[in-house]
């Protein structure tokens, strides 16, 4: 059919073929299966200059690389640990809202920390670093136990701890006497 | 857990709620401000206003407490304590015709008080004792003046008071072996009549005086002698145109008139009747009255009356009429209008006036049933009304119940309870439930299964029946709580507890031997009232024991001569009564506590219990008794062959010229909730707990010097003593005990030893703590030992457990009396202690706190020990504040003693303060921490909740639209 004029394809047949770029994406939403959030075809293949890709690094390099990394994670815990140290000391022993979530920060970040371990360390895994790896993950566990200690230290000094006689005294009992006297004043 | 917390919270909350506001004043207390029961001769109506009909009735009662009331509606206008203390009878109140002042006399003293507003006049003292005042009513100048007739160590003084300063005027001395009786005026003469001759033989001596200068005109003997006694003398009538002396033999069969005057010196003697018990004689006070009187003679079985008239002129008394007998104690008050007497008789069922001149009854008032009480005296007011033939007539009636009844028209206007006065002991008592549920389940528990399986059952549907009535309140409940505030006001009416433990019973003992039951839940209204040991007149009941059994709702007492009652608490019915006397007398009690009940042992003068239960129940305690005013001791009763021997255990002998000045133990119910106190650094000092100790405050008047020993019972060993030097003896000393610490309050001035040379003068209160070791965390020589007897051998001389000290004392610018401490259900609340402030008709409660040894001395106290101990810096002195009274503006006077005793609620105590007024409220020492405050408005809480859940309602599907709008447009 030569005589059939040629028809501009429908709009919603172009946008089939040529999909728009998402206007925006929202996070946690997964894409579905075969969708490509990279945009191919040929307005994208004029963009598909680039220089000569980067030679890739050879696996030692990326062990180094790797255990660099792994060892800054490791001191994380740390690195916040002066300052935090700093702000409960200014805040005080009294029981107010700021210090009581203060407590709670510095109780639950090295916990969930520790229970993490190995999540944090697992992109840093290979086979052939496992060993030093171990090492960071020890320092990693004690930096932890670090923060934990200074948390640890503030209820102590909130006197949130049962340290001392007075903490117990309900449990003394009240000595008793064998002898009863009766007053007749 | 830390305790600091808690503790500053209720430190804070204690300074901000001790304060009793005035919303709380009569729905958290109680008073009832009394003058006590009225006595005849001191009881009269008087116009306060020359200008003015009304009148106010005064009286001066047996608790020694003048007083105006209101006859209208028996409001007390005022009234002031003449006496000391609690004074018996006695004393002496009259009131000018037309002055606005009434003058009273009481042992040394003369006052004169304004007859409106009770304010001091003028007030005089003089040596020896008042025997009589009387008006004198005609003076040289418009005043009308005061005489008052003393006996000074066996000098006859009578002194004649300028009525507006109270200056003597002139003084009239006698010396001679007389014995002064009474005072009597009349137009031209002061009459002074006393007894002659020797106590074997007296005779009547009547000397009269010239009025303006006071000397002697002439006297003569008057009777036969040996015919008169002083107690027979009765009637010595005053200001009348012919005052007349009566006095009857001492067989009561012959009754002898003499008028006094110059111009007779003759006597008239009338036969009574053969039975007669008593006699009065009523006469009119005034000038102006006819000169009638009337002789009122009761019988066993009844009473009767005769008139009689004197002659002026030749001093002639004639019999005019005669009232019939009738039966009952009868009442005869005599009121006068112008030259007109009337008799107001109040018999039993009617209340008659005659008039003095005929025996027509010039009006009968037939009583109503709540009227018809038992009179013993009245006073009335006659008022002719308008029209001339009318009669208003009013009689003051004290009933036989002790109550004080005004009766108009044969109604009754108002009853005030004046028998509740003079109350010697207080205890409180549990209101006892008809069916305890407790009891009910105890019973099923010791059944067999079976039984109280059906028991349970038929118990379940019996209850049924009351399942309607229970769910018609439901929506009437629901609404008062909600509306009602926080203590919802409860509808039921008569005895019920509550579950905040507020309603309790207070059993209260007079001196008149008369029981009285209040109920603290409809503001300490009169339950009941028993006359358990009728007390003869110028006796009085002193109780030593009067301990209440609530496991079985019964109240036992002993009294000092022996006597002993159980009286059931809910409704005041004598179970046991057994009077007693002089041979039975009781010097102490001690109560004991056995298989859940409680009992009284009376112990004799010497020492042994006086009846024999001991004989079936062995007693191995030691019983710590106290023996003459200097020695205690600790003595056990052994049972040697159906004897009860005493065996003395130990004894603490004072030194010489010390005598025991107060006593104090521990409170029966007396929890600790902490064994120790958490210092600033967090560590515990020991509370020494022993509960076998007793303060003894022994006082040496000559050495000026006040000992308080701490004594083990059990050994009798002294485990501490505290000296205070120039402390006055003769003012009241107090103390009081509680937990681990005491105190003591005292007058006292000594000079500081800091060298400054200071004085330090005034009122003061020492508080002793005591504490098991002096360094912290250590529970001294016994260590973590759970048991201790004073009686173990110690092994090293270092190791006797003795309590480590810390004291300290402040200055207090009124005295403290009466000591007590709040007790509270577990002891948790702090404790305050009360006093009794005797100048201030007020009681005083001071927090703990403010009184605690360990204030530090000379620095601030640290952050730390602010807020683990609540201390604050040491300052010398109390200053009484106004907002630490609990009694508010309420006056109470003459407190004895205080009691105190858990409500169920941890927060509060209940107290009563007894002696001529009765007081009852509730403290919480802590602040009402476990109740809901009245403000707390609970509609707004439920509108706010409600309201919430309406917006989340609303806001519910436009949340969800929004949320479901929002993944949509995600993708575009």
């Amino acid at each position: 059919m030569a005589e059939t004029p040629v028809v501009a394809a429908p709009y919603w047949a172009a946008q089939l073929d040529f999909p728009p770029i998402a206007k925006s994406k929202v996070p946690g939403i997964i894409d579905p299966p075969g969708f490509s959030s990279v945009p191919s075809g040929p307005k994208k293949g004029k963009d598909v200059k680039a220089p000569q890709p980067r030679k890739p690094p050879s696996p030692e390099e990326r062990d180094t690389l790797k255990l660099k990394k792994a060892w800054e994670v490791a001191l994380a815990p740390v690195k916040g640990l002066p300052m935090t140290a700093i702000m409960m000391y200014m805040s005080g022993s009294s029981l107010q809202i700021f210090s009581i979530m203060m407590v709670f920060m510095a109780f639950k970040n090295p916990i969930v920390g520790l229970m993490a371990t190995n999540q944090a360390f697992e992109r840093f895994q290979t086979d052939s670093n496992a060993g030093q790896i171990l090492q960071t993950k020890l320092v990693y566990v004690a930096m932890q136990f670090l923060a934990l200690a200074v948390g640890v230290w503030k209820i102590n000094s909130m006197g949130l701890l049962p340290t001392t006689r007075s903490d117990w005294l309900m449990w003394e009992p009240l000595r008793e006497p064998v002898e009863h006297a009766i007053l007749a004043l | 857990m830390r305790r600091s917390l808690p503790s500053a919270l209720l430190l804070g909350l204690s300074s901000l709620v001790a304060a009793v506001y005035k919303d709380e004043v009569g729905r958290i207390d109680f008073h009832h401000a009394l003058v006590g029961v009225p006595q005849v001769e001191t009881t009269f109506f008087h116009r306060p206003k020359k200008d003015e009909k009304a009148s106010l009735l005064y009286t001066l009662s047996d608790v020694g407490v003048l007083g105006a009331v209101n006859p209208n509606t028996g409001a007390l206008v005022w009234r002031q304590q003449v006496a000391p203390g609690m004074a018996g009878r006695g004393g002496h109140l009259r009131a000018p015709e037309g002055e606005n002042w009434v003058a009273a006399a009481y042992g040394q003293q003369v006052q004169a008080w304004a007859a409106l507003s009770g304010r001091s006049v003028w007030q005089t003292e003089f040596d020896g004792r008042v025997k009589d005042l009387e008006i004198m009513e005609l003076t040289e100048s418009a005043r009308k003046d005061v005489l008052v007739l003393f006996e000074e160590d066996g000098v006859t003084v009578l002194r004649r008071l300028h009525g507006a300063l109270g200056t003597v005027v002139w003084e009239f001395r006698e010396v001679s072996r007389d014995i002064p009786l009474q005072v009597s005026t009349s137009v031209s003469n002061v009459y002074v009549i006393s007894l002659h001759g020797s106590p074997s033989s007296y005779s009547l001596k009547v000397t009269t005086l010239e009025p303006a200068t006071g000397g002697r005109v002439d006297h003569w003997i008057v009777g036969t002698k040996g015919g008169v006694q002083p107690e027979d003398v009765m009637f010595v009538g005053a200001n009348s145109a012919a005052p007349i002396l009566a006095w009857s033999s001492n067989d009561l069969s012959k009754l002898n008139v003499h008028v006094l005057g110059p111009k007779s010196k003759q006597d008239f003697a009338f036969a009574l009747p053969s039975d007669t018990v008593s006699v009065d004689i009523h006469a009119p006070h005034l000038t102006q009255s006819q000169p009638h009187f009337l002789v009122h003679t009761r019988t066993a079985t009844g009473n009767k009356a005769e008139v009689f008239h004197t002659n002026l002129k030749s001093g002639q008394i004639t019999k005019a009429y005669e009232l019939p007998l009738l039966p009952g104690l009868g009442a005869i008050s005599t009121s006068s209008e112008g030259a007109n007497v009337y008799f107001t008789r109040v018999t039993e069922d009617e209340v008659l006036v005659v008039s003095s001149e005929s025996h027509s009854i010039l009006a009968r008032d037939s009583l109503s049933p709540e009227a018809r009480v038992e009179a013993v005296h009245a006073v009335s007011e006659v008022i002719k009304k308008a029209g001339g033939k009318e009669f208003a007539i009013r009689s003051a009636t004290v009933a036989k119940s002790q109550d004080w009844v005004l009766i108009r028209n044969g109604k009754v206007d108002w009853t005030r309870p004046e028998g509740l006065s003079g109350a010697v002991a207080a205890a409180w008592a549990e209101i006892p439930e008809v069916e305890d549920l407790a009891k009910v389940l105890a019973e099923e528990a010791h059944t067999n299964p079976w039984n109280a399986y059906v028991h349970r059952v038929t118990r379940h549907i019996h209850d049924l029946q009351y399942l309607p009535d229970y769910l018609a309140t439901i929506p009437t409940r629901v609404i008062e709580s909600i509306t009602g505030g926080a203590v919802a006001v409860s509808k039921t009416t008569g005895l019920h507890r509550d579950s905040f433990g507020f309603n309790k019973i207070a059993i209260i003992a007079t001196r008149r031997g008369r029981f009285y039951a209040l109920d603290t839940g409809s503001h300490g209204e009169i339950v009941w009232s028993a006359d358990v040991f009728p007390q003869a007149p110028g006796a009085a009941f002193d109780v030593k024991g009067l301990v209440v059994n609530d496991a079985e709702g019964t109240a036992t007492v002993r009294g000092a001569n022996g006597e002993y009652a159980v009286i059931q608490v809910a409704d005041g019915k004598v179970l046991e009564a057994q009077p007693g006397d002089e041979s039975t007398a009781i010097s102490a009690t001690a109560v004991i506590e056995r298989d859940g009940g409680k009992w009284l042992l009376a112990l004799g003068r010497d020492g042994k219990p006086v009846d024999g239960v001991l004989a079936e129940r062995t007693l191995d305690q030691t019983i710590v008794i106290q023996e003459e005013d200097d020695i205690i001791k600790g003595v056990k009763y052994v049972n040697e062959d159906g004897e009860i021997i005493k065996k003395d255990v130990w004894q603490l002998q004072l030194l010489p010229g010390q005598k025991i000045a107060s006593v104090a133990k521990r409170p029966a119910h007396d929890p600790v909730a902490s064994i120790g106190r958490v210092l600033g650094d967090r560590t515990v000092n020991y509370k020494y707990l022993n509960p076998n100790t007793v303060v003894v405050a022994a006082i040496d008047s000559a050495a000026s010097a006040l000992s308080v020993y701490l004594l083990d019972t059990v050994t009798g060993q002294m485990l501490t003593s505290q000296v205070y030097d120039g402390v006055d003896g003769d003012k009241e000393i107090s103390c009081t005990m509680s937990e681990n610490w005491y105190a003591c309050a005292f007058f006292g001035q000594y000079t500081l030893n800091d060298g400054s040379d200071r004085d330090i003068k005034g009122y003061q209160i020492a508080v002793t703590d005591l504490y098991e070791s002096p360094s912290p965390n250590d529970r001294g020589p016994l260590g973590d030992a759970e048991t201790f007897s004073p009686l173990d051998p110690v092994d090293t001389p270092t190791g006797v457990p003795l309590p480590w000290v810390v004291s300290q004392s402040w200055i207090v610018s009124e005295p403290l009396t009466n000591l007590t401490v709040t007790q509270t259900r577990q002891g948790i609340t702090s404790r305050q202690l009360l006093a009794y402030l005797p100048e201030s008709h007020a009681i005083l409660g001071i927090t703990r706190h403010g009184i605690d040894p360990r204030r530090p001395v000379g620095r601030d106290p640290s952050a730390a020990e602010i807020e683990a101990e609540g201390l604050a810096r040491y300052t010398p002195a109390i200053f009484i504040d106004g907002r630490n009274l609990l009694t508010h503006e309420r006056d109470i006077i003459g407190v004895r003693g205080i009691v105190t005793t858990p409500a169920i609620v941890e927060s509060t105590s209940l107290l009563l303060a007894y002696g001529i007024d009765v007081f009852g409220s509730q403290i919480a020492p802590s602040g009402t921490f476990d109740i809901l405050d009245k403000g707390f408005n609970k509609v707004t809480l439920l509108g706010t909740v409600l309201a919430l859940a309406w917006g989340v309602v609303l806001l519910a599907p436009m949340v969800r639209r929004k949320q479901i709008n929002r993944k949509w447009e995600a993708f575009m």
